[in-house]
């Protein structure tokens, strides 16, 4: 079994189907105003050369995550063993300073106020480094699932 | 709060059923496999498997098995459990008890309602005669041949079809090459994608990854539309041709080949007809006079055109987008004769006829087309095409918006009772406002469907029925697979399948022979017949069974160019056995022989009187990355993507007028006006200006309200023209989606 995995994002692949985005909502009971991942899209050039290209928002569970050094309680934590960034909604005061230290924009709050992001399925798979919604939903494979040690 | 749950897959998309047991299993669920249902239902939907919690559709992950989607799943897809569960579903039947467009109404039992429109209809037949009738079709949907079976069971032709979407393609193209041929993509080193819309059309499905296999390849992409959508992000040429001139660049494109022999001499000899009469006739078609209307420059035209037709392995998808102007014969045709007379046609990387791909046999056609006369061709209220070309390879069709004007003109008569399956008038075609005033004219108005519609409130029966994951049937069989439907839940309401629906109403009509006497499973058995099986014996391939393939073959010419067109008198598609390039069979009709141009009832060229108002060119897009036609802003998962109707504007344009990203404006064009928001487009042409059609229905959960359906709401359809003499083409009906505009801050 893998210890380590990455979901990769393949910007050429992607043809902003949204797929991803809704799998991950609808498979995780992501509430209404709140994404984990989102497409958005960027304007290259100018007309008649311009063209769009999408651009992933999503946690890029960082090596050295900011958010994590920011928490005031703690209740952000790096899993080294999956490379994965875990979020402890119930020691979280909802108090945003890792909004504030992310350079990605990436956390989320909802209705409960705390705060909440992509976490890779983690817990949904036990740890175990097999295909998220987002991964196995994308029609061109512009997710990846990547493993250190391969598979 | 996030449930418990495993996900897991082996190595490809999506999960294989017996991966999706044990994820069932291991949740605590249930699971079904089945088909998508929120593009449709189609006759060619994506397999997915269905999780169902405690009685509760939860879930949707692709079907790995399914051949189209191959285990992918687009978002509308993943969206389903909110369409099923939404508010807006309805949940029994209903009469009207206000006056029309007064909303109010009594719920009734499914038979009453149904013993309400045989009554109305059977005194109708006595009075009016069976073409009072006229049932309205969607689109391409699985319940279609009902619709046309119970139509020519009570004797009336006029099955409502829509005028600008495929049967028009089909039209030009088996009457001027007896075949409407496909891009085979994955065999071309060029491929123009004109008109078409790649990924939106089914982003699950294999458009998008043949898209990618072309670039992976190094194969050139040319793409030719308005405005830059994500797939011309992939293109190495883009055409940015103004709305609703595709005829004209295609006649140029023609000039430049012709005038430079850039053509299959031995192929034009041997199979075309024509070919001189076009020599002379392109002439005054030059790039510089298309530049002009189109707004793409006369090199580009020239660059394409030689590119293509020097290009051995070329092929041209030509897309949906054709089909909405007046000149929408003529470009198809013109289309046409580009790829047979460069030699492009049923060789390889070409455009190739249409053959069966696999061994799998038909299911058996119910539309009854043996009991179709003379008599009824000539009752026809609107022909789609005119009546020298009817039945089409769909049946017999009236153009779906003729319908409503005859409603209101009593040309040539009155149509007394519309049924509308799965489609709103008010939204799904142009002329809204004479639409509204039509159905407050119309005798007798029913609904039939699974969400309260744009114009129910004009309704005097409205009809709910199960959304597909509610039923139990009926099958699907195309692109090599066959598999049956299976039911995901339980009805939630007082309802049952559309299909079913036809049944019982032909049943209460007294046509209970021609309807299975109301057993829908008998109609199942029927229709499976050339496969050997019943549908019980089906519904035991969980995942469907899949079939063989044939390979392709070339040249079928001597083949093809033969074949019968489906008119009663079954006389060939092409009169000489060859291409139409002089089209014989149109000019008997007292139609143009060879293609021409026709402008659209307003634009920059054609009525320049009014630019000095309305300056800017205003269409429409068909297809969205998120939406169904008119459907699905009420799923909340769905309006989060795209919550405004937005018009796509170049940032240019827009400021000029002292407009802001996301600022709301108004749209205004000689017929109409829209409030919408502004969308910063650096990719569209800045003297055009594009909107997604369809827009009308709120989103309860997410405090969105309903649009106003006329002036100062959001449907593009009040804005164009629907005069007789200019809006259509004169023989495929086609209707044009172009008009002028002014656009101001609101």
């Amino acid at each position: 079994m893998f210890e380590k995995y990455s979901i990769l994002f393949i910007q050429e692949n992607c043809i902003q189907c949204h797929g991803c985005e809704v799998a991950c909502k609808n498979w995780r009971n992501v509430e209404l105003g709140v994404n984990w991942r989102k497409v958005d899209t960027i304007w290259q050039g100018k007309y008649p050369d311009s063209k769009n290209v999408p651009i992933m928002m999503a946690c890029r569970q960082c090596a050295d995550p900011a958010c994590a050094a920011a928490c005031p309680v703690g209740a952000i934590e790096k899993n080294d063993a999956a490379g994965v960034v875990l979020v402890n909604r119930g020691k979280c005061i909802g108090c945003k300073v890792c909004f504030e230290a992310c350079p990605y924009d990436v956390p989320q709050f909802g209705v409960d106020g705390t705060m909440q992001k992509c976490d890779w399925c983690f817990h949904e798979t036990n740890g175990n480094p097999i295909k998220p919604p987002c991964v196995t939903t994308c029609p061109t494979q512009a997710l990846i699932l990547l493993s250190e040690k391969g598979e | 709060m996030i449930t418990k749950r495993r996900y897991s897959s082996s190595g490809t998309l999506g999960l294989t059923w017996k991966e999706a047991i044990a994820l069932a299993q291991n949740n605590g669920e249930q699971v079904v496999p089945t088909f998508c249902a929120m593009c449709g239902p189609t006759p060619l939907s994506c397999g997915v498997y269905a999780f169902v919690k405690d009685g509760r559709f939860t879930n949707v992950a692709g079907m790995q098995e399914s051949p189209n989607n191959k285990g992918a799943v687009c978002p509308k897809g993943h969206a389903a459990p909110q369409w099923v569960y939404s508010p807006d579903r309805l949940k029994y039947p209903m009469k009207r008890v206000g006056s029309k467009g007064e909303g109010k109404f009594a719920r009734i039992s499914w038979d009453e309602a149904i013993g309400i429109i045989a009554d109305t209809l059977k005194s109708q037949k006595e009075k009016y005669g069976p073409e009072s009738l006229a049932i309205l079709a969607p689109a391409m949907r699985t319940y279609n041949a009902y619709i046309k079976r119970f139509l020519t069971v009570h004797g009336s032709p006029n099955y409502g079809h829509s005028g600008i979407c495929a049967l028009q393609r089909g039209f030009s193209f088996m009457y001027t090459i007896a075949d409407w041929p496909v891009a085979e993509i994955d065999q071309s080193d060029l491929v123009i994608y004109w008109g078409r819309q790649p990924i939106f059309s089914g982003p699950a499905m294999d458009g998008p990854r043949l898209l990618l296999k072309v670039k992976e390849r190094g194969a050139k992409i040319v793409a030719i539309k308005p405005s830059a959508e994500p797939d011309v992000g992939k293109a190495d040429i883009w055409l940015p041709l103004r709305p609703g001139t595709d005829a004209a660049l295609a006649l140029a494109m023609l000039h430049v080949v012709v005038n430079e022999e850039l053509i299959d001499k031995e192929f034009v000899e041997k199979w075309c007809y024509g070919y001189e009469l076009l020599k002379e006739h392109i002439q005054k078609y030059p790039p510089a006079w298309a530049e002009k209307i189109t707004g793409v420059a006369a090199e580009q035209i020239y660059e394409v055109a030689r590119l293509y037709a020097t290009t051995k392995r070329a092929s041209i998808d030509l897309g949906n987008g054709v089909e909405h102007a007046p000149s929408a014969n003529d470009s198809i045709r013109a289309v046409a004769i580009l790829i047979a007379i460069t030699g492009h046609l049923d060789r390889p990387g070409g455009n190739v006829f249409r053959s069966p791909e696999t061994v799998m046999p038909m299911p058996m056609d119910i539309t009854l087309r043996d009991r179709y006369t003379e008599e009824m061709r000539d009752k026809l209220v609107a022909p789609e095409f005119p009546k020298e070309f009817q039945p089409f390879v769909e049946g017999f069709s009236s153009a779906y918006y003729r319908i409503f004007d005859s409603i209101l003109t009593g040309n040539p008569y009155q149509i007394r009772t519309v049924i509308a399956p799965g489609t709103q008038p008010v939204t799904s075609t142009r002329g809204s406002k004479r639409v509204i005033e039509a159905l407050k004219k119309l005798d007798f108005y029913v609904i039939v469907d699974v969400t309260r519609t744009a114009d129910m409130d004009y309704a005097d029966i409205v009809i709910p029925v199960t959304t597909p994951y509610e039923s139990e049937h009926p099958f699907e069989a195309i692109g090599g697979r066959i598999m049956a439907r299976n039911k995901v839940i339980e009805p939630l309401g007082d309802y049952k399948s559309i299909y079913e629906f036809f049944l019982d109403l032909g049943v209460k009509m007294g046509y209970d022979q021609d309807f299975w006497h109301g057993n829908i499973i008998k109609a199942m058995d029927d229709q499976l017949q050339p496969f050997g099986m019943t549908f019980a014996e089906l519904k035991k391939y969980s995942t469907g069974i899949i079939y063989e393939s044939i390979p392709r073959t070339y040249e079928n010419y001597q083949k093809v160019f033969t074949r019968k067109s489906p008119r009663l008198s079954g006389a060939p598609f092409l009169p000489h056995g060859k291409v139409e390039i002089y089209n014989t069979s149109f000019e008997e009709a007292g139609y143009n022989p060879l293609p021409e141009w026709r402008e659209p009832p307003e634009s920059l060229t054609g009525t320049p009187d009014l630019i000095e108002k309305y300056p800017l060119v205003l269409s429409d897009y068909h297809t969205s990355k998120n939406y169904t036609a008119s459907w699905e802003r009420n799923v909340p998962y769905l309006r989060e993507l795209q919550p405004y109707p937005t018009i796509h504007i170049h940032p240019d344009t827009a400021m000029g007028r002292g407009i802001n990203n996301n600022d709301w404006v108004i749209v205004e064009s000689p017929h109409g006006w829209m409030k919408v928001k502004a969308e910063f487009y650096p990719g569209i042409r800045p003297d055009t200006v594009m909107i997604l059609h369809g827009w009308w229905q709120g989103c309860q959960e997410l405090g969105l309200k309903d649009f106003p359906l006329l002036d100062g709401g959001a449907n593009v359809n009040m804005m164009y023209s629907v005069d007789p003499e200019k809006a259509f083409d004169p023989i495929i009906t086609a209707m044009s989606s172009q008009t002028l505009v002014q656009v101001r801050k609101a």
